[in-house]
Order: structure tokens, then sequence, then C-alpha cells
């Protein structure tokens, strides 16, 4: 007897975002499901409202035809549904056995936990699965693979599991470890669960997934048998739009100067010996899946991160940033990507995050800063970046995402940069402000900037790039002009790197 | 209209003193009028004097207090070193050094004591709570260590006019405390380096991606609050002709309790320091009458503890409060 999941209407809000638009679909017992999108198509945070993390602002999701509504994930655990994701969420000093059974370890009537029973216990899940472990052994002795193992058979040794699903599984995986990842995804398959996949690996994805679901931006597309759709056409189903008329009807800057910036074998901590070259009034798209570098490459080269290795030029003159504001001081800033937490200082106004980089030029010897050149400069910021706001001295907060971008490019440009770096600049962002900031970032072009825009938005990528390079796995590993760039291009250079080229 | 004209005015004025400060303010007359009732002394200007006298070291402390906690840090390290700096100040004295020699030491030393402490929280990365209790204990310590346990009596005239001088009948220990309200309190809304200490509160990594040194402000502001202790453990023991290595126990608990009734909000990047003017009257008025009621020692630790109790839950329903504001605000503009 299988089981269906089934889900109904069901839309998430976030602060300025829909995440979730209105999804319908059915999963079934015995198949494996994947879900397949680009980044923020509503993957991971339809998941997160299946397994409580997340509530739902509108909609409804059952399982076996009873409506299930969980307020944090342990509750869905308990009634077998589980979501095993890319970090282990497991005790590395407990042994495999008490891992399993963590919180409810079979125990005598005062109390006493029976350990060797809990050892037997788990030993049979062992045998089931087949591997080469020891209910006793610390799972911090074991290898990333095993210890993802052990959170799988967690959720195995529930009996009354239902739903499984892997949220990028395989990441961290050799190609051994993953072929035994899959025969346990068989065995539960056989066993009548339902299994929910989520990958962005197309190679995985034709090997376990009976059928597709697809997504994107935030909407369910529909489901696909994998075996009757070819590889192509999935791609264009999850990113199949037209780039539309506003990319048509930019005024782009045609007149790309020399070279401005050169980064030569830049390293850090989180990437590994990237260079390229950017030139006066152009734009440079950074394509890849999250996770490629991308993001740790531009802090690496503001002095945000620590850069190892390497070397940078700007206007051919060697310059080394230890800090971003070393960086700014040099002519270089970045729009950070995560602007809750790294663009915006949500605790002051609007005008105190324009100004906060202007501090020096605003205030007098004493360090007292002058309030009327401070109003100029918000106003300035305001007027030129079409803010929407009553007043400078509201709360950064209370503006919508796309306007809170906006003031943190004016505080970027306030600085007379000669290089901006904006990534992600438009997630989270409406289409109408989006509009807006793609022709705010022809004029900045116009004007001679280099401009290196990191996103994940295709469209935006090819819109708007004279170049694009695409990076995957902490390096650069392709460069698109823009006559040949095209969707597939970019996501298959992305997924599946240089080879793909061929 | 005339009705929403006066809203209107109202809102004004509540914006100028803050919401916020009227529940404070209210507190404040409460405590005052409760305990006048109780012992009508309680309001003659001699104790009021006192009062703001027995303030001043508090106040000096909650004026670095204001700075570390909207900076996103804290310090419990003050009481240990006021008692320290107290009886660094009477040791070196009694050695025969010159006023100003011994004053300008004991200040170093509470240069040293901020600089060790900002070295914790900004090399070894220990939260600020853990890092200071270290310092709380090594330097109450050796404040026992340098006097060998006892108490060292002062007999430089300079140094202890520091604690019976006034100025307008009104002593210099208080004169100094309001100074320090009056300067910090500009430095923190005027100028660059106040404007810093908000942004680093509110969002450290932002504020270092926006060109600023998060880790040169957190010293800055322990310095400050090292100094300002300094100060206050001088005259303390200028006004007790003694240098007291017991002395000073609650220090900070008075003064971390004075600044988040203040509105000064736990998590960083809120507050200001009228607010906190107001929590040190809040406190050192209630400490006072607690005393002057005759309330048994054991139970005024009872007190505190609620007060800080109620301050605690004061600065969360604020918090939650200014979240929901937000949330509400900002889904207006998106749809």
């Amino acid at each position: 007897m299988s089981s269906i999941l089934e889900f109904k209407n069901i839309s998430k809000y976030f602060p300025g975002v829909k995440a979730l638009d209105d999804i319908c679909f059915k999963a079934y017992g015995g198949e494996v499901l994947a879900f397949l999108g680009e980044n923020g198509a509503g993957k991971s945070t339809l998941l997160k409202v299946l397994n409580g993390d997340y509530q739902p602002t509108k909609g409804e999701y059952l399982l076996d035809g009873v409506q299930k509504h969980f307020s944090s994930p342990h509750e869905a655990i308990q009634e077998g549904i589980s979501v095993i994701y890319q970090e282990r969420q497991i005790l590395l000093e407990l042994s495999v056995a008490e891992n399993i059974y963590l919180g409810r370890m079979p125990a005598n009537r005062f109390g006493v936990i029976d350990t060797g029973k809990a050892n037997r216990m788990a030993q049979e899940i062992i045998k089931d699965f087949g591997l080469p472990i020891s209910p006793t052994t610390k799972v911090k002795d074991l290898s990333i693979a095993y210890q993802q193992m052990v959170e799988i058979m967690k959720a195995y040794s529930r009996e009354n599991l239902k739903v499984i699903c892997f949220d990028e599984p395989t990441a961290s995986l050799s190609d051994a470890e993953i072929d035994c990842l899959f025969e346990v995804i068989a065995k539960l398959k056989a066993q009548g669960k339902i299994i929910i996949y989520v990958s962005h690996r197309m190679k995985e994805i034709q090997q376990i997934a009976d059928k597709v679901a697809i997504f994107k931006d935030g909407r369910y597309v529909d489901t696909v048998v994998t075996k009757e759709v070819p590889e192509q056409q999935l791609i264009k189903m999850m990113v199949g739009r037209d780039l539309g008329d506003i990319f048509q009807n930019l005024d782009r800057n045609e007149k790309i100067g020399e070279v401005l910036l050169e980064v030569k074998g830049v390293s850090s901590d989180y990437v590994k010996e990237n260079s390229f070259v950017l030139h006066k009034g152009e734009v440079l798209g950074f394509s890849g899946l999250v996770g490629a570098g991308r993001t740790e490459l531009m802090r690496a080269i503001i002095g945000a991160d620590k850069m190892k290795s390497g070397e940078i030029y700007l206007e051919g003159k060697k310059i080394v940033n230890h800090s971003p504001k070393e960086a700014m001081e040099n002519g270089i800033v970045l729009v950070p990507e995560d602007r809750k937490l790294q663009g915006i200082l949500s605790n002051l106004s609007i005008s105190g995050n324009i100004n906060i980089a202007l501090m020096d030029q605003n205030s007098n010897r004493l360090g007292i800063i002058d309030s009327s050149k401070e109003a100029e400069a918000a106003d300035r910021g305001i007027r030129d970046f079409k803010v929407k706001t009553p007043s400078p001295d509201k709360k950064i907060v209370e503006l919508s995402g796309g306007n809170q971008q906006k003031c943190i490019v004016a505080r970027g440009i306030a600085t007379n940069p000669k290089v901006l770096i904006l990534d992600e600049p438009t997630k989270g962002i409406d289409v109408g402000a989006k509009s807006e900031f793609y022709s705010m970032i022809c004029e900045f072009a116009k004007q001679g900037l280099g401009v290196i825009l990191v996103s994940s938005e295709m469209p935006e990528v090819i819109g708007l790039s004279d170049r694009i390079i695409v990076m995957r796995a902490l390096r650069i590993v392709g460069e698109v002009s823009r006559e040949e760039a095209s969707e597939d291009r970019l996501l298959s250079l992305g997924m599946m790197g240089e080879e793909a080229n061929e | 209209m005339s009705n929403m004209e006066k809203k209107k005015e109202k809102n004004k004025l509540l914006q100028v003193i803050g919401g916020d400060k009227l529940i404070l303010l209210a507190a404040i007359v409460v405590v005052f009028v409760l305990f006048t009732c109780l012992n009508r002394n309680f309001l003659s200007w001699t104790n009021m004097v006192n009062l703001l006298v027995a303030a001043s070291l508090v106040g000096m402390v909650a004026v670095g207090h204001t700075y570390l906690i909207i900076a996103g840090q804290n310090d419990l390290s003050p009481g240990s070193l006021a008692a320290f700096c107290g009886t660094l100040a009477a040791l070196l004295l009694s050695k025969g050094l010159p006023f100003l020699a011994a004053v300008l030491i004991t200040l170093l030393a509470g240069v040293a004591v901020g600089l060790f402490n900002a070295w914790m929280v900004n090399k070894i990365k220990l939260e600020a709570f853990i890092a200071t209790l270290v310092t709380q204990s090594v330097i109450r310590g050796f404040a026992y260590i340098i006097c060998d346990g006892k108490p060292i009596s002062i007999s430089n005239k300079t140094f202890l006019a520091l604690g019976k001088a006034r100025f307008l009948t009104i002593p210099v220990s208080v004169w100094l405390m309001i100074l320090s309200f009056a300067v910090f309190g500009f430095i923190l809304a005027k100028t660059k380096f106040g404007r810093s200490v908000y942004a680093i509160g509110g969002s450290s990594e932002a504020a270092r991606l926006a060109g600023l040194n998060p880790q040169k402000i957190i010293t800055t502001c322990f310095i400050l609050i090292g100094v300002l202790t300094s100060m206050g453990g001088i005259i303390f023991a200028a006004r007790m002709n003694s240098g007291q290595p017991a002395a000073n126990v609650n220090l900070e608990f008075d003064a971390i309790t004075a600044v988040i009734l203040g509105g000064v909000s736990f998590a960083g990047g809120v507050g200001s320091m009228f607010g906190t003017v107001l929590g040190v009257i809040l406190i050192q008025a209630f400490n006072t009458g607690l005393i002057m009621v005759n309330v048994p020692t054991f139970w005024q630790y009872v007190a505190r503890g609620a007060l800080l109790l109620f301050a605690l839950t004061s600065d969360y329903i604020r918090k939650e409060r200014r979240e929901k504001e937000l949330l509400e605000a900002s889904m207006r503009n998106i749809k």
C-alpha cells in the first residue's frame, strides 16, 4: 500500500517576496520524484513548509488524505516526514546507535537506557542497508557519506516513515558513495516510501528519478516522466522564459574602454586561482550555481575575506585591499548578496545608510557630522536612484526590498567608485524595481564604470552583460561572449564545467 | 481637524522624549513618591545631593556601558576595575608619588584593562560576557594583591579634595558625571564615532562591508569604559579617604541595569545617552530608597534582581514591538 502526498494551493510570503505561489501537485509512494528548478525557484522553501520549518501563508498539504500541520521539523519527523539536508544534522560525539535512536533510546521501566538493545536494533538497520559499520562507532569517526547514511537510517528507523526528502544529498559525496546512496534510495522506493530528491545534477536526476517536478519563480510548472523528456527540454522548462522586452529596450553602453581591473590568480580560503579582466564601461556577468564561489571571489577582491595569493591591478597599478574600507578608498565597492544581513544597517535611517561610507567627507576635523551635508547626500541618493520614501529619516527596514537595495547602491556610488560589484542585486525584488536596476546598470557603464554583475538569474546576466564568466567548484571554468550566451549554454557550463564545451 | 493636529502635536512630543522614556519618567516619579511617603527625608536637598554623589560612579560606568552595549558588546569587569584603580591610586600616593602622576598611572591602568578586554573579544573571538568575566576575577585578585588585602588610607590633600570639593554647592564628583553624560552623549549622537558605534551594533558585517572597522570601534569602546571606570574608582577612593580592594562589587550590575532601563537594547544598535541618564537616576533612587526605608540588606539584593528582571522584560517587549511595527510597515510598502 503506497502513500500519497498532496500539496494544495500552497503559498508562502516573506516581507517583500512571494517565495511560493499557489503550489498544487501530488507525489506518490514507491516513486522517486525529483525537484528541478533554478536557485530561488522555491524547491527548498517547499521542503521547509513540508517539514514544519516554515508555516505556509496559504494552502495546505495532505498525507494519505489527512491534512497535516507541523509547527516544527521535530513534529514532522514523528509523523513520518523526514528531510535529509546537505549539512549533517547529527551529533558527532555520539555513537551510530545513539544517533539513530536519539531522544527515544530503549529504556527499562526505571528510565535507565538499554544500550545493548539499542545497539542490536541499530545493527538490524545497518544490515538492512548493507553497510560495513558498527553501531558503537562514534559518528565523528565515519566518513561524510556514512554520516549521511546514519541520518538516513535515523529516518528509516521510524516505523511510520512515509516521506523522505533529500536536499542536494550528493554535494560532497564521491561517485562510489553516490552509488551506495542510490542503492539505499532504491530500497526505500521498493518499500513504497515517497521519495523527494532535490538536486542540480542532471545526470543524477536521470539516473535515480522516476518523475521530475519542475519549479520556476516560486511556481510549480509540471511533472514529467524522466525517461520521456530529454535533458535539454527539461532545462528549457525550468528556465524557459523570453528575455523579454525589458532587455531589448535597454540603452546599453556601446563604447567599451581599456582594461580597468585585472585580477590575477586570486585565491582565498574559499576560492582557487581565479583570473579575469574588466574593462571601462563594461558589464561583466558572473554566472554559476550557488556555492560555485562567485560571492567568495568578490569578497576576496575587496578584502572582506583574506586573499591568500594573487594580485589585483586597477588601471595598471597594483593595489592591495586588506579590508573593504581599503577597497573603497581604491575605488572598488561591493553591493553584497545578503541584503538583510550584509547590506542594510537595519537600525539606521535611510539617510544613515546612504551616508555611512561618507562620514569622513560629512564631518569636520573633530569628527562632528554636519547634518546638512548628510541631508544633501541623502536627498541626492533618494532622487538619483528614485527611492520611494516619504522621508530620508524613515528606517531603512520599512522600505521594500527594491528600495532598500537602491539605498545600498546609492551608498556605494556616493563614494565615486571605478569598479562596482553587484552581487545578486535583484534577488527578492519585484519586476518593476528590477527593470529600474537594469537601466541603472547600463547608465553606470555609460559613465565609464566597470560593473561586475554576479547573478543567478540567467535572463539578467545574458540581457545585461557584455561578457559572461562562468564559475564552478570555486574556479572560473569558462567565458561566454554576449553573442553566444544562452541559458542552456551557461547552465551546462555551470553544472558540468569545461567538458560540456566540447 | 484640530483633533488630528493635536494628535500630530502629541506624536511630536513623543518623538522628542521617546515613547519609552515616558514610561521611565513615570517609573522615576513613582519611586520618588513612594520613598518620600515612606521617609520624609528622601526628598530633602541633602539626600538628593547624596543620591547624586552615590550615582556618580555608576553613572560614569553606565556611560561606558551605553557605548559598549549599543555596539553589541558588554563588560562585567568595572566593579573590580574601580576597586583596583582606587587601591592603586592610594598605593601610589602612599609611596610618595605626586597627585598628577598617581592619577595618570591609574588612568593608564584603565586603558590597559580596556585593551585587554578588546583583545580577547577581537582576537580570541570570545563573547564579551565571558571574556570580561575573566577580567572581573583577575583584576579583583590584583586589587587584593597590590595592597596585601588591606585598605590603604590616603592623606594627599589634593586627592582628597576630589572627593570633598564643591563647585556651585554641588560636589565635583557629580559635576564629573554630568560632564561625562554631556560630552559622551554629544559624541554618541553627533559624531562619526558615535554613528559607527550604532552601525556595528546593528550589523557588524554590513558595517564592515560599508567601510567601517568594527574591531577598532570595539577597542575604543572598551578603552572608554576602562578610563571612565578608572576615573570613577579614583573619585570613589577620594570620597572614602582610602583605597579599598573589596569595594564596588555590584557596580557593573547597577550600571547595566540602568542602561537597559534607559532603553538601550541588549541586542545592540539601539538606545541613547538621555535614556541612560534616566536609568541611572531611577536605579540610584531605588537603591538609596531601599536603604532609607530600612529594607534589610539581603532583601535589597532580591529587589535589585527584580529591577534587572523588569529592565530585561521591558527590553524584550520593546524589541518585539519594534519588530512587529517594522514588519507591518514593510508589508505596507510592498503591497
